[in-house]
This record gives C-alpha cells, sequence and structure tokens, in this order.
C-alpha cells in the first residue's frame, strides 16, 4: 500500500495542531485517506509536540515510524527528529543559520535527504503579516510540495475564516501565495525541475545529493471517495455516537485523554439542547450521571484510570440499585499520574474489576471513529436493558487521533430501553415489590421512573428485598445477589461473539467461518487499526479476531479459531496482556504468543509488521 | 397549635405516606421528628408520593429511607448532594430533596455541600445535625464540639469546630433555615418553604437534633431551651445577607430557628443553562434518536 507520511513538529502552542488540521482537511478533500496521530507532552506551552498524518489512496488506520516530509517549526525538531526522515525524504525548517551537527549532516547526506529552509521572518515582514500567519505561509510550502493546486488551500482558509473577515481571508491568501512563491523558486533555482527531482543549493536551502531524486511522498492518484467523507476524532465520533443514542446530560471532570469529549459536547450543547456538567470531581460526575439517569434520561460520565478510580463505588452502587449507568473509561499509561499524554491499554483489568461487590457489569471497547459512534447507542441500550452499569474503553490513541470516516448511517442506531414500563394502564398494576423481583426472568425486574402514577420504591443501596426496604436475612441476601447475577448470565448470552477480520480480494471481510488460518492475531480496541494495515501487506492466510466485548468474556469463537490456527499471538498495548489474562481466567485457554508494548506509543505499522513476521516464524515445539 | 393537614380526598394524607417497615431509630432519636415534618409538609403541599424523589445519603437518617413512601434512592455515605443534583436536572418537574447527615455533608462530602450550594441547583437540602456519626457509634463530626470526648477520640477531638454557618454563608446561597428537631409544626413550615424555594435554587435546612446515645452537649432539653423562633420575633428572611449571616453564626446565647435568609431573584442552575432556555420538556422525556446529520457536515 502506497502511504505518504508528514509530520509537523515544534513546540506546543506554535501551530503543530493547526497546520496539521489543514493539510489534513485538504488532503482529504483531495481524494486522499488520512489517518492523524498527535504526539504531546503534558504541559500548555513549549514542550515537543507533534502532528503526523499518514495519507493513502486506499483505507489507512495507523501510524509509520518514517516521515516523507518532516516540517520543523523550530530547532528542537531538526534534532529530535530527524533520524525519522525516510532516505530521498524532505526537511523544511525556518531556523536561520541552522547547521546540523556533522554526523547528522553525514547521514543526510548519505541518505539523499533534501533540507529546505524556509525564511519565514522575513517573508512575514515583506507582507506585514502577524507571526500566527507563519502557520498558514508553512502549511502553502508543504502544499506546494506535495503538488497540490494553492486554490484549493485558499478554498479552505476561506471556509475557516471567513466569518472573521475579509481582510484576514486575504492576508492568509498572501501567506499562500509567499509559500508557493518560495517553493517555485526553488524550481526555478533547480532548472524548473518539479518536486521529486533532483534539487541544486541556493542561498536558503542546500543540496545534500543531487544523484537521487526527493522522495517527497509524491503521492498516488486521489481516490473521490474520500472527498465527502468526515474528518473526525474518535472523541467526536464518541460524543455523536452519545447524541444520536439520545444522551441528554453529559457530566465530566477534565483529565486527558477523556477531556476532548468534555470539551466536544460541550462546544455543540446550544443545538443539541443538553445539559453539560463540569462537575467538581469526577465522584460528582458519577454521581450526577447516576442521578440523571435514575430520573429516566439517558446521561454519561467520561474520565481516564484516575478519575475512574474515584468514580468505582459509584459503579459497585448502581449495581446493587440496578440503576442503568453509562462510563467511559478513556485510557493513558499508568500508575499514578503516568504518561498523561500518552496512550495504553493498561486498564482493562480495572474495568473489569473495579468496585467493591460482585454484580453483573459490560465492558466494550471502541477501536476506531466507527466503534465510537456504534457503541455509544448500544451502551446505553445493553445498561437500560440490564439495569446495570456499563464501562465504555477508549485510548488516548482513539480518542486524539484523526480517522478519515465515511458519514454515520443514522439508521442503524435504535433505542431500545428493556424492561422500561412506561404504559399508564401497566404503571396502574404495578406493585412496590415488582422493582427488585427476585423472580423476574433472567433477572431482569420492571423498571419505572420517579414521577410515574405508580406504586413506590426506593433505589436502595443497602441489600434490600423485592421493593427495596433494607433486609439483611440471609435468604433475602442470596435471592437478590442471584437475581443480579442472573442478568451477567443473559447479557453473555446475548453478546456477540468477538469478529474475525480476514483479506478476500484485497478487502477487508468480517467472517463467520472458520477456516484455517496461518496466523491468528488476537486483539482489542485501538489496535484493530494497525493490525489490519499490516495483515492487509500478510498472506490472506491470516486474520484477526477482533474483541469489542471484553466482558462478560465470551472464549467459544476463539477456541475454536485457535484450534485450526497454526499460530495464535496476542497483541496488547500493556505489560501483562490483560487481554490474555481474561481470556485465561474464562476459558483456562493461555495464548503463549504476545506482543506487548507499554512504552506509551501506539504500534507503528511497520513496527508491528516486523514483529508479526517474526512471531509468526517462530515454532513452538 | 392546629396543624392544617387536609382532610378532604383530593389531595395525598399522612397515610399514603405510611410504610410498613418499622422504625429502627433509638427512642427519643430527632430522625423521628424529621421524618414527621417531611411527611407533613409533603401532604400540605399536596405531593403525592409518586410525585416527589426524596434521596437519602448513609447515616441514621438514611435507615429512614424505607419507612416512608415516595420515589427514593438510598446512596453512598457523603454523595447524595451530586446525585439529588442529577436526578432534578434530569426531570425538573419533579420536586427533589435530598437528606444527609452532618458527618457526611461536611466531611467526605463537604467538597459536594460546597459546590451545591455555589451551583444554587433547584433542590432541598435537608441536614440531620446531630453532630456526630451516630450509625458508626458516635464518632466526632466536623462539627462536633472542639474537646469534646468522643469514641475514637477518647482525648477530645483536637480539631476546632466547623462553623457550618459562617461556611454556608460564605457560599453566597439563597435560602438558609435552621430548624429544630424538637418542633415538628415549625419544621414542617420550614420544609414546605425549602420545597417551594426548588424553583429558586438550592434550599439549604439545618435541622438541630438530638442524638441521645451519642450527643450529651446539645440535647434534646438543651436546644429545646436555646433555640427560638426569629421570625416570630421580627426576622426578616430577606434581610442583607450579613445580618442573616451574624444572627446564623451567632450561638452563644441563643440559637435563631426559622427561614434566616431567602433570595429569589438569583436564577438557579437550570435556568441558566443556555441550551435549555425556552425548553418545556425534561431532559426525561427527550430520549430519542436525534439527528446528527448538521454536525457531519461541518465535519466533512
Amino acid at each position: 500500500m502506497s502511504r505518504v507520511v508528514l509530520k509537523i513538529v515544534g513546540a506546543q502552542g506554535q501551530g503543530v495542531n493547526s497546520i496539521g488540521e489543514i493539510c489534513a482537511k485538504g488532503l482529504k478533500r483531495a481524494g486522499y485517506c488520512v489517518f492523524g496521530y498527535r504526539e504531546y507532552m503534558s504541559l500548555i506551552k513549549g514542550g515537543h509536540s507533534c502532528h503526523q498524518l499518514d495519507v493513502s489512496d486506499r483505507r489507512i488506520g495507523s501510524s509509520e515510524t518514517k516521515v516523507n516530509i518532516l516540517v520543523a517549526l523550530n530547532h528542537h525538531g531538526l534534532n529530535k527528529n530527524v533520524g525519522e526522515v525516510k532516505d530521498r525524504g524532505i526537511i523544511i525548517h525556518q531556523t536561520p543559520q541552522w547547521e546540523f551537527p556533522p554526523d547528522a549532516s553525514d547521514d543526510l547526506r548519505k541518505r539523499n535527504v533534501i533540507v529546505l529552509y524556509l525564511p519565514s521572518e522575513d517573508i512575514l515582514k515583506k507582507i506585514k503579516g502577524k507571526a500566527i500567519l507563519g502557520n498558514m505561509l508553512i502549511a502553502s510550502a508543504v502544499w506546494s510540495l506535495l503538488g497540490r493546486d494553492a486554490d484549493d488551500l485558499k478554498k479552505l482558509v476561506r471556509e475557516q475564516f471567513e466569518r472573521k473577515g475579509e481582510e484576514l481571508v486575504q492576508m492568509n491568501f498572501r501567506a499562500i501565495d509567499e509559500g508557493f512563491t518560495y517553493t517555485e523558486s526553488i524550481r526555478v533555482g533547480l532548472g524548473g525541475g518539479r518536486i521529486g527531482e533532483p534539487w541544486f543549493d541556493n542561498a536558503h536551502h542546500r543540496r545534500l545529493s543531487a544523484a537521487a531524486p526527493a522522495d517527497t511522498g509524491n503521492l498516488p492518484p486521489s481516490n473521490p471517495k474520500w472527498k465527502d467523507h468526515m474528518l473526525i476524532t474518535g472523541s467526536q465520533a464518541m460524543g455523536l455516537g452519545l447524541i444520536r443514542g439520545g444522551c441528554r446530560f453529559y457530566a465530566g471532570y477534565p483529565m486527558t485523554p477523556a477531556s476532548p469529549l468534555l470539551t466536544f459536547i460541550a462546544n455543540v450543547q446550544n443545538d443539541t439542547g443538553m445539559v453539560v456538567k463540569q462537575a467538581e470531581d469526577e465522584i460528582t460526575a458519577a454521581q450526577m450521571m447516576s442521578g440523571a439517569m435514575y430520573m429516566g434520561t439517558r446521561a454519561a460520565t467520561g474520565t481516564s484510570g484516575g478519575g475512574f478510580d474515584l468514580m468505582t463505588e459509584t459503579i459497585s452502587l448502581n449495581g446493587i440499585v440496578e440503576n442503568p449507568s453509562v462510563f467511559i473509561l478513556a485510557q493513558r499509561p499508568g500508575p499514578g499520574t503516568g504518561l498523561p499524554t500518552w496512550t495504553a491499554q493498561g486498564d482493562l483489568l480495572l474495568a473489569i474489576g473495579s468496585a467493591h461487590g460482585e454484580f453483573a457489569r459490560c465492558v466494550m471497547s471502541v477501536s476506531d471513529a466507527q466503534d465510537c459512534f456504534d457503541l455509544m447507542p448500544e451502551a446505553f441500550n445493553i445498561a437500560e436493558e440490564f439495569q446495570t452499569p456499563v464501562i465504555v474503553m477508549t485510548d488516548k490513541h482513539i480518542a486524539e487521533g484523526l480517522f478519515t470516516q465515511e458519514r454515520f448511517d443514522q439508521e442503524k442506531t435504535k433505542i431500545r430501553r428493556g424492561n422500561l414500563i412506561t404504559d399508564p394502564k401497566q404503571l396502574k398494576k404495578l406493585k412496590s415489590s415488582d422493582r427488585y423481583d427476585p423472580e423476574a426472568a433472567n433477572g431482569i425486574s420492571p423498571r419505572w421512573l420517579p414521577g410515574a402514577e405508580a406504586a413506590t420504591y426506593c433505589a436502595q443501596g443497602d441489600e434490600h428485598d423485592a421493593e427495596g426496604a433494607v433486609n439483611e436475612t440471609a435468604k433475602n441476601a442470596v435471592a437478590q445477589m442471584e437475581k443480579r447475577m442472573k442478568k451477567m448470565k443473559a447479557l453473555e448470552r446475548m453478546l456477540p461473539e468477538p469478529v474475525l477480520w480476514k483479506m478476500e480480494n484485497e478487502k477487508w471481510k468480517m467472517k463467520n467461518d472458520d477456516s484455517k488460518l496461518d496466523l491468528l492475531v488476537v486483539s482489542w480496541g485501538s489496535n484493530k487499526g494497525v493490525i489490519l494495515d499490516v495483515l492487509k501487506e500478510m498472506k490472506e492466510t491470516m486474520g484477526y479476531l477482533h474483541y469489542t466485548y471484553l466482558w462478560p468474556m465470551k472464549t467459544d469463537r476463539l477456541q475454536s479459531l485457535m484450534k485450526k490456527a497454526k499460530k495464535t499471538v496476542l497483541v496488547e498495548c500493556n505489560a501483562q496482556g490483560q487481554l490474555g489474562m481474561v481470556i485465561k481466567m474464562a476459558s483456562g485457554i493461555d495464548i503463549k504468543d504476545r506482543i506487548l508494548k507499554f512504552d506509551g506509543r501506539p504500534f507503528y505499522c511497520d513496527e508491528l509488521s516486523s514483529l508479526l513476521s517474526a512471531a509468526s516464524a517462530i515454532r513452538h515445539p | 397549635m392546629i396543624m392544617p393537614i387536609p382532610l378532604e380526598n383530593n389531595g395525598p394524607t399522612m397515610q399514603d405516606y405510611r410504610c410498613s417497615a418499622q422504625c429502627t431509630w433509638c427512642d427519643g432519636c430527632g430522625d423521628y421528628g424529621i421524618w414527621t415534618a417531611v411527611k407533613r409538609a409533603l401532604v400540605e403541599l399536596r405531593i403525592a408520593p409518586n410525585q416527589v424523589c426524596l434521596c437519602f445519603d448513609v447515616g441514621c437518617h438514611g435507615n429512614g429511607s424505607d419507612k416512608l413512601t415516595g420515589y427514593r434512592f438510598h446512596g453512598l455515605h457523603g454523595r447524595v448532594i451530586p446525585f439529588a443534583a442529577g436526578a432534578k436536572l434530569g426531570n425538573m418537574k419533579l420536586p427533589v430533596i435530598a437528606f444527609g447527615g452532618d458527618g457526611a455533608s461536611f466531611s467526605e462530602g463537604i467538597g459536594h455541600f460546597v459546590h451545591g450550594v455555589r451551583s444554587n441547583y433547584p433542590i432541598t437540602f435537608i441536614l440531620h445535625n446531630n453532630a456526630n456519626y451516630g450509625l458508626t457509634l458516635g464518632q466526632a463530626s466536623a462539627l462536633t464540639l472542639q474537646g469534646q470526648k468522643m469514641n475514637s477520640s477518647p482525648n477530645g477531638i483536637p480539631e476546632h469546630t466547623l462553623n457550618s454557618m459562617d461556611l454556608v454563608f460564605a457560599l453566597e446561597p439563597t435560602f438558609v433555615a435552621r430548624g429544630f428537631s424538637g418542633d415538628i409544626p415549625q419544621l414542617t413550615k420550614i420544609f414546605k418553604a425549602a420545597i417551594e424555594h426548588q424553583q429558586h435554587g438550592f434550599a439549604f435546612v439545618d435541622v438541630l437534633q438530638a442524638c441521645p446515645t451519642y450527643n450529651y452537649f446539645a440535647t434534646h432539653e438543651y436546644l429545646l431551651g436555646k433555640c427560638y423562633d426569629a421570625n416570630a420575633e421580627g426576622h426578616d428572611p430577606r434581610c442583607e445577607a450579613p445580618k442573616a449571616r451574624a444572627l446564623a453564626m451567632d450561638t452563644s446565647k441563643k440559637i435563631a430557628t426559622g427561614i434566616l435568609y431567602q433570595r429569589e431573584d438569583v436564577p438557579n442552575f437550570y435556568d441558566r443553562l443556555k441550551p435549555r432556555q425556552g425548553k418545556k420538556t425534561a431532559l426525561v422525556e427527550e430520549v430519542k434518536e436525534f439527528d446528527v446529520e448538521e454536525f457531519m457536515k461541518k465535519l466533512a
């Protein structure tokens, strides 16, 4: 698969994201699939941040470790990221009189990397532009390097800045023209050569080799199908899923990487009419969500590991009062404050094992923008059908990842509210003791809402009898525990088995049959994108088993596939292989081959490709 | 005093709030008085059990969650205020009353209390204030007198006592009242006003109550002797906040009870929410598939 990689690096607050965003949007509009990956540090200004765009004419859901074009907004990027540039790649920077250390310089020369200096300060002085305009200047230089048309960029600029006035639009246009003039001047200096052909030295940039053409990532031919797609982060997709699913209340407390969801939901509140509450802490957020759900609306809360720890007592409470509730757990590496702005899958055991006592719960994980949208209404449906807490896991890689995503099919969303009684005639027939009736089928007793014209009950956090009165007898304790645990069994029966993905005729298919496989990869969450990208390049006799529903754990499909697979490999972004541990706990099966990563970074496709190739070659006696 | 309980059939009666579960509080516990006054207030306001949401914290008072009818919730220690606020925001059409003890509300849940008052959530909060942790067998709360010997504080508590009224007034409340569990008619009157105040925001009622088992310093007799009805003596709750604050804080000679402070000119939390302006429905009535087409367009 042809892939072009563009990476913008610089200090936080320097414009790394805005340059990345405008390039991503332009490329998508031009007919490319873009996957965006951001790295940044836990501080507001300064630090070192990156926005990487992997671009292709085909579906792409991962990042590569090597880049074609490196845009360095400051000299730190020139030092730190220089090794990531591919042979014959391009570095574009704006640091006057920059000299690489001799070692790096030699290396770049050997690898035929071209280094371009964009004299941003001089150009901005000339057009009397503010420093912020430097972002547009460098974006347009990149745009030109990619062989794109200036008018496309101008169209985007007009869209973005029109409401701020024509003057600003025209200033940006001037910056774009200057960016193009700059690259054009280089081309002229090169004897009119196109990008991708040998370039020569001039006063500002240096030719490191005339021998080989630059690999600017000459983009493959575009594919118009991407043009109408959205560019959407996982958090935005999750927000849309929540809204689509009838969520009317969202409470949260800022914590990376759950904050972007809170921000998105808050920013659209005037259009949705939702109540959005930034609470004083995560306990408050969890309690407010629970109160709103008890009253009968749909509400959610979201946080990361540390905040989730604080919410766990409330999860347990919702277990015993059988209150539908939705908790979003956006993972980052722990323990403690850990790596606040990086990614991990280290909280699976937390989600499954958190909160005191035993009760039914559902744990699911999103994997990409599509999942984020589809699973949120489903989380509410399961919460209401089983009257119990649902934990939806995501991670920084999804929450802040940028996906090229087709418009969501809204017709697929169906709201199911389970055994919720709203019909006035039925309500009149209810007795208080119907609420927690231990004899209810599958343990799912009728639920009706405060305010309903019916017999009342107590949502009782102490062990209680059928109507919610405190009851400490042994017999009742057993009856109510069994009632609640029956819901877990029913939930397990209802949940789908994990899905097997296989390539067929160069397309990904979800397969129901258990054909023989040379390699079976088992994973969950954000790893799906990179695993599919990697397996696409490998033989068709490889399959990927993706776990969306993680608790209750189902292993029948896995067991049957493992019997027929020559080799099974577990892939996870944590140190213990937590999915493997849960599988073993549920089935006794131990997946011995494990590829684990826990450095805060996601798997990169070239990295995982070699790890999987090596793993598939190992034979166990 | 004649209790104005409606005798006609078209409103709820005290009988409607009756429950089969037997009370488990100690003899002489102040909870009996509060429990009775709450039911009276609801009946007098003609609020039927299915038209109210009663949220209980954990503590002795919480053991009352199954001693009356109504849509009730009995949750976690210290957390009742955010739960009740979430419930109310979910359905603004239903009165929501939260109950909590001084242990939970001024220690574990003090953050919720502070932000509850500050946020001016449209709920009523009734504080069962017996100045100790009764249910866990008589430990000191933040409102126990300094130096008092309590369970787990055999040498007397070293911390100074938190002045709860000073704290409340620092949070710019819109309704502050104080009652005494021994005066059910006055409590009923206060509770009615506090429930009606929900339309304006957070109504805080501090109920001084006897704890015959663990509180030897502020007994029923002590409170009976010190409490007086400030409203009956001419105190106007719509006075300036500093005046009400001074009255509430000074308990050295006498303890002022009644509605100490009230203002109705500050919008409650919900009324401040721009997305809810002009909405006739409650959130609970809005659960349906929401069209996100416009948002998707903007992301293309």
